[in-house]
């Protein structure tokens, strides 16, 4: 009886946190299945052929993995800066230093087995995005200076760091001679491990699910997770408990711009083998995106990322199959992101969730 | 006149006011107004009522239902029952916008002002220009200079409102309520944010404006400032109208016991032992407040073992600052503080040494989206049994939480509710009973019953009461009087950022403490507070 009620609770927990993505994701399909019409195509066509293309092979799973990698990583990022109350929009800016970090690490012959280059790459990556927040990290923590700013204008410093890193002329990791501007091959020992034969799906995919697992075991487990969710739940109390913010936001900071790092690192070592000039469509800004999506729960950026990673890999058959524009999945994408924080939504499910605890709003005393 | 008025229509004898219409009709007459919100009566059957030129002070405890009423008057709520007369006609009020075309005007404690914007832009704002589309700036300051000049509410009309001080925003209101051509102006908590010099500059403004025919609510929670300018006095507790008589015939006495409900019933308990170990010792402290001013200055005090010491003053006055400094919270500039001889930095980190109950419960003391398990923990998350090794023991966290909910009596579903489900005094009992857990040496109360039901408030005060008598020291900061006499050893009198001096809670001394918080120094016999 006991852990039937149990279960109860669970369901019911987990069906109201996603109420609000699933009927998001319903309502920019409706809304872009319109658009379809408009435009005189078939919305269930496209639909169709849109899904065919990301699930209905294991070539077309597995592109849909690869394209939900990076965001996966950058979700990520993103969510668990979102739950410390930082807003880090810097993730395409860290993924790119991390990514350069990453590629120094992975291009250098260090005879070393496969398994720890690998792993001192991916670690470089880290690195290499830990550092470039922190910059932000510190003026935030110490100076008061919005990170939102500050991350977001990092940006394109750091893709224009990468530009002249990699320039085949004067870049000091450009490959030289080459015909575009492109860092020297990966090693053979620095690769992540393709996962099914045949497809580019490489390990970064599983890293990412990992990484997922143990964030939310951070959160809801350790002192550290009790600590970043206090700061992002109210700022004031955690200081009034004598908690030094300055110290976790910079934490928090950290580990956002190491994961968007990672993500860089994992395109470099298990897609492209090289670091390429503007590498990214706007992985770290999908990475707000797919945060939001998921309302910043870890395991939620998976099924977020899953989502959007399928859109894109769905995209190419759509086309072809529909002659439908690929830029409909980004007004599909834009969509779920305005109905995901679209209020009344919200509103509803905070209301029926505070009506299951059997408590009116706020409590008696706001009132008068 | 009305012929529910039980209460009202006195003659307005002894009544301090200049017009001579001593019959004049009622300018307002809310008649048995009633507001729910839930379960709860904001107000129940409410009948009040402003005449012409009087003054009228609308006085009660938090959450008594003050609030309320004037947000009915104003528009912004509307009664569940009850009806609202203006010069005896009977009208609907919707909308503040309603309610300024009545002659209503209402300045409310936080100030509704733009701060970009200059004085007299914030005045025509909403009002509409005479020369559409154009602005037109000419006419309308000279009538603002004017109503400045003859209700004595200096103004600089050019200077952006954000570059004025909170008086002179105040005066501001006043003027852009005038300037709308309010009859009836309502004033919530109108001293609340002013230095005593400009309280007093206040009422000589509400006296003039009275003197015109205007009729003014004044509301307040402060015994003394009503006394001083009302001329009649309405007091509601918890919703219900407990008493209205003309202010001449109110003594503290009649109107805290109206206010309270009970002759200060919080029977003092005969203090325990006095150990004489210092446990919070403060030497000439001092520091900066937010904004940069002077916050504490050369403030020197001592709390024992086994001592509850009340921090009597009008809100504002330093409190804030010092129960910052003392937890560590706020920089000092000047002197010295040791909890148990060790300064306060890190105190609330340490185990035993430092509870703390701040202010505001929302912003300070909880987090809303926290469960009341969670909250429990907010200090003590990281150590045994709560932790190991970095990582949480929810099982030991929600039993810890399971016991406190019933030691504290926490009135929840479970511990698994998020906090800000709860009643007001549920989530203060959360607090205390976090503060508490681990018996520190010192427990510093900011404003511990602030906005609570009078049952709240005795179970909180009798918990703080508890700490003392286990042997904690206890710094007790309040607004009430009532309160503090209730359950200090010792009251001390905070003014301007100094201590003013020290009295034993002895109900024949409320004279002398309301004088120290007006600022003036009194020598005082015996129990020499402020030693160091």
């Amino acid at each position: 009886m006991e852990s039937a009620a149990t279960l109860t609770r669970l369901v019911r927990r987990v069906f109201y946190r996603l109420v609000v993505p699933v009927v998001s994701i319903a309502a920019a399909l409706s809304v872009s299945g319109v658009l379809i019409v408009v435009a005189s195509g078939n919305p269930l066509e496209a639909y169709g052929a849109m899904l065919q293309g990301a699930a209905g092979s294991i070539g077309s799973l597995a592109t849909t993995g690869v394209r939900t990698t990076p965001i996966l990583l950058t979700g990520l990022a993103v969510a668990i800066s979102f739950r410390a109350g930082v807003f880090n929009v810097g993730a395409e800016g860290q993924l790119y230093v991390g990514a350069a970090f990453a590629t120094v690490v992975a291009v250098a012959p260090l005879g070393l087995p496969g398994f720890i280059h690998v792993l001192l790459a991916l670690l470089a990556g880290f690195v290499g995005g830990a550092l470039w927040v922190a910059i932000p990290a510190y003026l935030r923590a110490y100076r008061g200076v919005s990170e939102v700013v500050t991350t977001l204008m990092l940006n394109f410093v750091g893709i224009y760091l990468i530009s002249y890193l990699i320039d085949p002329i004067t870049g000091p990791i450009g490959e030289r001679n080459a015909s575009y501007a492109q860092s020297a091959l990966v090693q053979e020992t620095a690769r992540l491990p393709v996962l099914i034969s045949g497809t580019s799906l490489h390990a970064g995919l599983l890293l990412g699910i990992g990484l997922a697992v143990a964030l939310q075991i951070l959160l809801r487990y350790t002192g550290l997770g009790f600590r970043l969710r206090m700061l992002g739940g109210n700022p004031t109390a955690a200081r009034f408990t004598g908690m030094n913010s300055s110290r976790q936001i910079v934490i928090a900071m950290l580990i956002s711009g190491g994961i968007a790092g990672l993500a860089g690192a994992g395109e470099v070592i298990g897609l492209r083998m090289r670091l390429y000039d503007r590498f990214s469509p706007g992985y770290g800004y999908d990475g707000i995106a797919v945060a939001l999506l998921a309302n910043s729960s870890p395991l939620g950026v998976i099924l977020s990322a899953s989502f959007f990673g399928a859109l894109r890999a769905g995209a190419n058959a759509m086309q072809q199959a529909t002659g439908i524009e690929t830029s409909l999945v980004l007004i599909i994408q834009a969509l779920t992101i305005l109905f995901v924080i679209f209020g009344p939504l919200r509103g509803w499910v905070a209301t029926r969730t505070t009506r299951r605890a059997g408590l009116t709003p706020g409590g008696s005393e706001s009132a008068p | 006149m009305g012929r529910i008025g039980c209460r009202g229509n006195q003659e307005k004898a002894g009544v301090g006011s200049t017009d001579q219409q001593s019959s004049a009709p009622e300018l307002l007459r809310m008649e048995r107004i009633t507001k729910r919100f839930g379960d709860l009566v904001a107000n129940d059957e409410v009948t009040f009522e402003v005449l012409p030129g009087e003054i009228h002070a609308l006085l009660g405890e938090n959450g008594a239902g003050k609030s309320t009423l004037m947000k009915i008057l104003y528009g912004l709520q509307q009664p569940d029952s009850g009806q609202i007369n203006l010069d005896r006609r009977l009208v609907t009020i919707r909308s503040p916008h309603e309610a300024v075309s009545l002659g209503i005007g209402m300045v409310h404690q936080k100030f509704m002002l733009v701060p970009n914007l200059t004085a007299l832009e914030n005045v025509v704002l909403g009002v509409s220009s005479p020369r559409p589309p154009l602005l037109e700036l000419r006419d309308p300051r000279r009538r603002l200079m004017k109503l400045a000049e003859e209700h004595e509410l200096a103004i600089d009309p050019d200077v952006p409102v954000w570059q004025l001080s909170v008086g002179a925003q105040q005066r501001l209101e006043i003027l852009k309520a005038l300037y709308r051509g309010a009859r009836l102006l309502i004033l919530d908590e109108p001293t609340a944010v002013l230095a005593p010099v400009e309280v007093g500059q206040l009422f000589r403004v509400m006296r003039l404006l009275a003197a015109e025919g205007r009729g003014i609510v004044f509301i307040s929670h402060k015994l003394s400032e009503v006394k001083a300018v009302s001329d009649r006095i309405t007091v509601l507790r918890l919703g219900r109208v407990t008493g209205s008589l003309p202010t001449a015939a109110a003594s503290p006495s009649i109107l805290s016991s109206m206010m309270v409900g009970r002759d200060v019933s919080l029977e003092r308990v005969s203090p325990p032992v006095q150990g004489d170990a210092p446990i919070l010792e403060l030497q000439d402290v001092s520091c900066l407040t937010d904004r940069r001013t002077p916050g504490l200055d050369s403030v020197s005090l001592t709390v024992h073992r086994g001592e509850i010491v009340g921090v009597a003053g009008v809100d504002g006055n330093g409190q804030r600052e010092l129960v910052e400094c003392i937890a560590g919270l706020r920089p000092i500039t000047g002197g010295r503080i040791a909890i148990q001889g060790r300064p306060p930095k890190g105190a609330l980190r340490t185990i035993g040494l430092l509870g703390l109950i701040p202010e505001d419960r929302h912003e300070q003391g909880l987090v809303g989206d926290f469960d009341v398990a969670e909250n429990l923990v907010l200090r003590a998350y990281g150590r045994r049994p709560f932790s190991a090794f970095g990582f949480l023991r929810w099982n030991h966290i929600r039993s810890h939480a399971v016991e406190q909910i019933d030691a504290y009596d926490i009135r929840c579903p479970g511990p698994e509710t998020k906090v800000h489900h709860l009643s007001g005094g549920n989530q203060q009992k959360v607090i205390v009973a976090r503060e508490t857990q681990e018996d520190p040496a010192l427990l510093v109360a900011a404003q511990p019953t602030r906005g609570l039901d009078v049952g709240a408030v005795e179970s909180v005060l009798n918990l703080i009461r508890g700490q003392r008598d286990r042997g904690a020291a206890v710094l007790l900061v309040s607004t009430e009087l009532p309160e503090l006499f209730a359950v200090s050893d010792r009251v001390v009198v905070m003014h301007a950022g100094q201590i003013m001096g020290a009295v034993p809670p002895d109900p024949t001394r409320l004279g002398e403490v309301g004088e120290m918080m007006m600022g003036h120094t009194i020598q005082v016999a015996g129990d020499g507070g402020t030693a160091a």
